[in-house]
């Protein structure tokens, strides 16, 4: 197992008139695994979650190179596979959680329908599945609370139900886009509570990309740095932390207001 | 001419009590629904051209519209030679046109060199051209001209009353005219104004020049609501022509205001496609050919009922093809159908009809139904439909009413073809039948229930065609009111044209305008416009 | 508002009932023409008069509900449907698709359709039955009325297509049909109720004028169209004021129709 990572990326992506905003882009995580991607705004890290998810060609975008997930190249596989192993076996969760929930719909309408698109069971089975992951990401299950449209959510529930909704069908990858940036600090840190327990308990792998360092330092088992469009260092976070070895970590951590506390997670998978 | 006489004296009498000759700063103003579209009396075809040319163009004779006669005018005289094909004018002596030119013998000679010219496509002229051939006017001397035609033509000194007199000479061209107003000013989409023409010849008894009111002011306004409404404010002076409704609303609103001038030219009728081309069922065709059908069709129709409900009663049940108002040729011996549903119903058996459960069938079993067009927005029409419509169920004919846009109408009735029965009105302006020949001959494109027949169809569509040619031919009048009558009676026999209604001419014409006397034929209201003269003109605002 | 609602329901249910109860209600045929009355005020006879040919005009109206309430609604669905369709279809798939389309579009929205509506006229059969014809008439605006709705549709899919819960939605591993029917057509449910909302009174009012080309309603059927065009010349009505019984009963029966409807969305 060991041999065989969960993600192997090695990528270039451009879009058209903005060709190089990923320039052989090259890391690995193994499963379980709490990898972060920090930089600085613009750099690619949005770019990066889509490119794995293949879903850069609806942004006008083009990505060259390989991904290997599970020892399959993604980029080779055809749209329908791909369409398969989106939300099932990679998920993804989005930075601004209202806009990313259909406002049109009810919240239990949409996990039902999350949970539909791979899996044809009875209505109850369906249900089960959706109180079941309710309870996971620690949100209520009552039917008035499936009622609701995401406008009558809070902004830290919503974000809950869209961790919900992506761990539904229990992904060996998760790719978090800046989840935690829309949010307040209280919130902020009971989601990353909720991202390093999901991590611990189900074993999902998280590709956790945000532009704060200090909030990753709590969840991660490694943290890689980008800068226009590179990985820049890749380094298991109290390394990274203690001895940063590239001039733009050390200028990111020399931002910093203070050292961090590292979270029990981390300090327990590096062990 | 002696009935003629007795009439302009009247007119003189009640003139000379009552004005004291022309009038200052006086001005007339009625409507016009459009901006006249030619200046060229030779080339009028819409209203607002027509009554522009009636008013500014002086010609040789004037029918006289209230008896119907033929007056002198700028000639004095005339004769048609005995052939038909040429006529010889006398005209009056010291006449000059606006611009202040004579008017002689070579004026004349260029009207009618221009009116037969091919290139100007004269509408007035396709009256004059019976023949293929060149028209030839010989001078005898400055006040006698003789105009021959390649061919005769029938009721020729008439026709004249529609050729406006041109100068040869004057640079202006057709604005110097011989009527009694000039064109003084012209604001396209607004107004026409006429002035008093300075050189008119006209008089009174008393010298004084005609006409009495010194201007004319023409207004162009489409909306005929607002046209009433203007009249009741007295921004207006007279209204030509009114439909039965506003005719009711300004009686209601100013008595003495409307007037029914008495029943009209203008027939409305219906009738059944008998061409044996048309795309229609055959055994449609049977029926419509069925002269027991059509009159059967004619008795049910309760001609009372629509001249009471849709035309408030100002129309008269229609008799045959030629109104009463037309005292020359309607055949007094005819009477309108009556409304006979018993009869009707006889003529049906007749013809081998039978009523099951209240639907009328045929020999062969086919259940008795038409689709009737007619033009749509035309309010009284559609309501004539919907009577008819109503009138017929009750012998069991079903009849669907379809409004189409007058010109997919025009293409149906003429070229496809492909309709059953069709509601429309005709407005006449001649009272002459020659006018109708293209309807009534069985060749003519204008013969609507079976247009342009090799030879006729049947026996009585031949004696109509030897009737009209012999009456056409014919240049004595009692003969020709014969055969006319008796093509009358033959349409009221067949009933090609089911004849509805004769509609009556209404008008409006304000209390401040006098020596008025309205008549059905138009100009309705200022056809002795020479004469009219206006009381506290000058009280009304501008 | 909730009191609002009861009475545009009670109205609504009043209005079709009555209108289906026609035959049963109405104190004479809708043809029937009582020629010895024409033009009559209201009376205990006729409630609401008789029209210029004697015609009972409450029994019409309650006649020409029927039609109007059948129909128009029919037709509105028919081209608000057409409308989320192509607009949506052609803002989903973006690129030359959406071009052709918007192109397509506009062309249709420019034609003469005076002109179409004549020819289609004159290619209909003369005796078809005055229901017949009404239908007709309402299909053709159905399928007409479409083009100018379909271009919001369209600006508005153009948006949700880069939004992200469809980027979600697709992150999830929703396929293009289910986006469509699942993500689009909820959010565009705004755009298309106002769409069919308009449409009616407008198809309404549009199967009167088109009266004039011989299409729509025929003699002697009644519809609100041409109850309503009996107002178009301006006399004097305020002398009679029961001839606008038409116009109130459209205005009142469309609104009833929304006040229901929005609290329906509210209260959901």
């Amino acid at each position: 197992m060991e041999s065989q990572p969960l993600l192997s990326v090695h990528l270039s992506a451009g879009y058209r008139g903005k060709p190089a905003v990923l320039k052989d882009v090259c890391f690995e995580m193994q499963r379980g695994e709490v990898l972060s991607l920090v930089g600085q705004s613009g750099c690619g890290k949005s770019t990066l979650a889509l490119a794995v998810l293949r879903l850069l060609h609806w942004k006008q975008a083009t990505a060259k190179g390989r991904i290997v997930f599970n020892g399959r190249d993604l980029m080779a596989v055809s749209e329908r596979q791909m369409r398969a192993m989106r939300g099932r076996d990679i998920a993804l969760v989005l930075q601004s959680p209202l806009s990313a929930l259909n406002p049109a719909r009810r919240i239990g309408a949409q996990l039902e329908e999350a949970w539909q698109i791979h899996r044809r069971t009875s209505v109850t089975e369906r249900l089960d599945a959706v109180h079941a992951t309710l309870r996971q990401v620690s949100l209520p299950s009552d039917r008035a609370f499936l009622r609701r449209y995401p406008a009558e959510l809070s902004v830290g529930q919503a974000q809950r139900v869209l961790i919900g909704m992506a761990i539904l069908h229990r992904p060996a990858l998760l790719i978090a886009d800046e989840p935690t940036s829309a949010l307040d600090i209280v919130t902020q840190a009971e989601i990353l509570e909720l991202f390093s327990r999901l991590s611990h308990d189900l074993g999902i792998g998280i590709l956790y990309i945000s532009h704060d360092l200090l909030s990753v330092a709590a969840i991660s088992n490694r943290v890689a740095v980008m800068d226009q469009g590179r990985i820049v260092e890749c380094q298991p976070t109290a390394r990274l932390f203690t001895r940063p070895a590239h001039p733009f970590t050390q200028k990111l951590i020399a931002a910093l207001p203070a050292m961090p506390q590292f979270g029990c997670a981390a300090q327990a998978q590096i062990a | 001419m002696k009935r003629w006489i007795l009439c302009l004296g009247l007119i003189f009498a009640t003139v000379s009590t009552r004005c004291a000759g022309a009038q200052p700063g006086s001005e007339l103003r009625f409507c016009i629904p459009s901006d006249p579209r030619t200046w060229n009396p030779l080339l009028v075809e819409d209203d607002a051209s027509e009554t522009i040319r009636y008013l500014t163009g002086g010609v040789l004779v004037r029918l006289n519209r209230q008896t119907q006669q033929l007056e002198p005018e700028l000639a004095t005289a005339w004769k048609v030679s005995r052939a038909g094909n040429a006529i010889r004018f006398t005209l009056r002596r010291n006449v000059r046109f606006s611009d202040g030119s004579a008017f002689t013998a070579r004026d004349v000679a260029y009207t009618i060199a221009q009116l037969m010219d091919p290139a100007l496509h004269s509408p007035t002229g396709d009256a004059f051209r019976a023949a293929p051939g060149k028209v030839i006017t010989r001078i005898a001397d400055p006040y006698q001209i003789t105009i021959v035609f390649p061919a005769p033509v029938v009721g020729l000194a008439k026709l004249f009353d529609q050729v406006a007199m041109l100068s040869a000479t004057s640079p202006q061209h057709e604005r110097a005219v011989l009527g009694p107003y000039q064109v003084a000013d012209y604001r396209a989409g607004s107004f026409v104004l006429l002035r008093r023409n300075p050189n008119y010849w006209k008089h009174d008894s008393a010298g004084r020049p005609l006409p009495y009111i010194e201007s004319v002011r023409l207004d162009i306004e489409q909306n005929r609501d607002i046209e009433l409404l203007r009249l009741t404010r007295g921004e207006i002076d007279l209204i030509g022509s009114l439909s039965p409704e506003s005719y009711d609303r300004l009686s209601a609103k100013a008595a003495g205001m409307a007037v029914d001038a008495g029943v009209s030219l203008d027939s409305e009728q219906m009738w059944f496609n008998q061409a044996p081309g048309a795309p229609i069922a055959e055994y449609k065709k049977t029926w419509f050919r069925s002269t027991n059908f059509r009159r059967a069709v004619s008795a049910s129709i309760h001609r009372d009922d629509i001249v009471r409900i849709v035309f408030h009663g100002h129309a008269r049940p229609a008799v045959s093809w030629i109104s009463p108002a037309n005292r020359a040729w309607f055949d007094s011996k005819l009477a309108p159908h009556a409304f006979d549903r018993s009869d009707a119903l006889r003529l049906l058996a007749d013809d081998g009809f039978t009523l099951v459960n209240g639907v009328l069938h045929d020999r062969s079993g086919h259940a008795v139904e038409f689709s009737l067009v007619t033009n749509a927005g035309n309010t009284a029409r559609e309501r004539m439909a919907a009577m008819i419509q109503q009138d017929l169920a009750a012998i069991g004919i079903r009849v669907h009413v379809v409004t189409l846009d007058f010109s997919s109408l025009i293409e149906r009735i003429t070229r496809s073809l492909n309709y059953e029965a069709c509601l429309l009105g005709l407005v006449n302006d001649d009272l002459d039948p020659n006018a109708q020949m293209n309807v009534w001959l069985s060749s003519g494109e204008n013969h609507q229930w079976n247009p342009g027949e090799k030879k006729p169809a049947t026996a009585w569509e031949a004696e109509i065609d030897r009737l009209m040619r012999a009456q056409a031919a014919s240049l004595d009048a009692k003969k020709r009111k014969q055969d006319v009558d008796r093509v009358q009676e033959i349409v009221w026999q067949q009933e090609p044209f089911i004849y509805l209604v004769d509609k009556d001419a209404l008008m409006a014409v304000s209390p401040n305008l006098h020596n008025v006397s309205p008549v059905a034929l138009r100009p309705q209201v200022y056809w002795n416009i020479d004469w009219l003269w206006l009381s506290n003109s000058g009280s009304r605002r501008p | 508002m909730k009191t609002m609602r009861a009475v545009a329901l009670v109205f609504l249910a009043a209005v079709l009932a009555a209108s289906i109860a026609a035959n049963w209600i109405a104190p004479a045929s809708y043809a029937r023409q009582f020629r010895d009355q024409p033009d009559a005020a209201p009376s205990a006879q006729h409630l609401l008069g008789t029209d210029d040919l004697g015609r009972d005009r409450f029994s019409r109206l309650l006649y020409g509900t029927r039609i109007s309430l059948l129909l128009a609604p029919a037709a509105a669905l028919m081209s608000t449907v057409l409308a989320g369709a192509i607009g949506g279809a052609a803002g989903f798939a973006g690129g030359w698709i959406e071009v052709c389309v918007t192109a397509a579009t506009d062309l249709f929205l420019s034609l003469p359709w005076l002109f179409l509506l004549i020819t289609v006229r004159a290619c209909l059969p003369l005796n078809v039955s005055p229901v017949v014809s009404v239908a007709i008439t309402f299909v053709l605006l159905g399928c007409l009325g479409w083009a100018a709705a379909a271009r919001v549709v369209c600006a508005d899919v153009r948006s949700f297509r880069n939004s992200d819960f469809v980027l979600l939605a697709r992150a999830s591993g929703a396929g293009g049909a289910r986006l469509l029917m699942r993500h689009l057509v909820p959010n565009l449910a705004p755009v298309l109720a106002a769409q069919f909302w308009i449409s009616i009174p407008v198809f309404i009012l549009t199967e009167a004028n088109l009266g004039i080309l011989g299409l729509g309603v025929a003699e002697p059927l009644p519809s609100w169209g041409s109850l309503l065009r009996e107002l178009e010349s301006f006399s004097a009505y305020s002398a009679q004021p029961w001839l606008f019984a038409p116009l109130l009963l459209l205005v009142l029966t469309v609104s009833s129709f929304q006040i229901v409807l929005h609290n329906e969305e509210v209260a959901g």
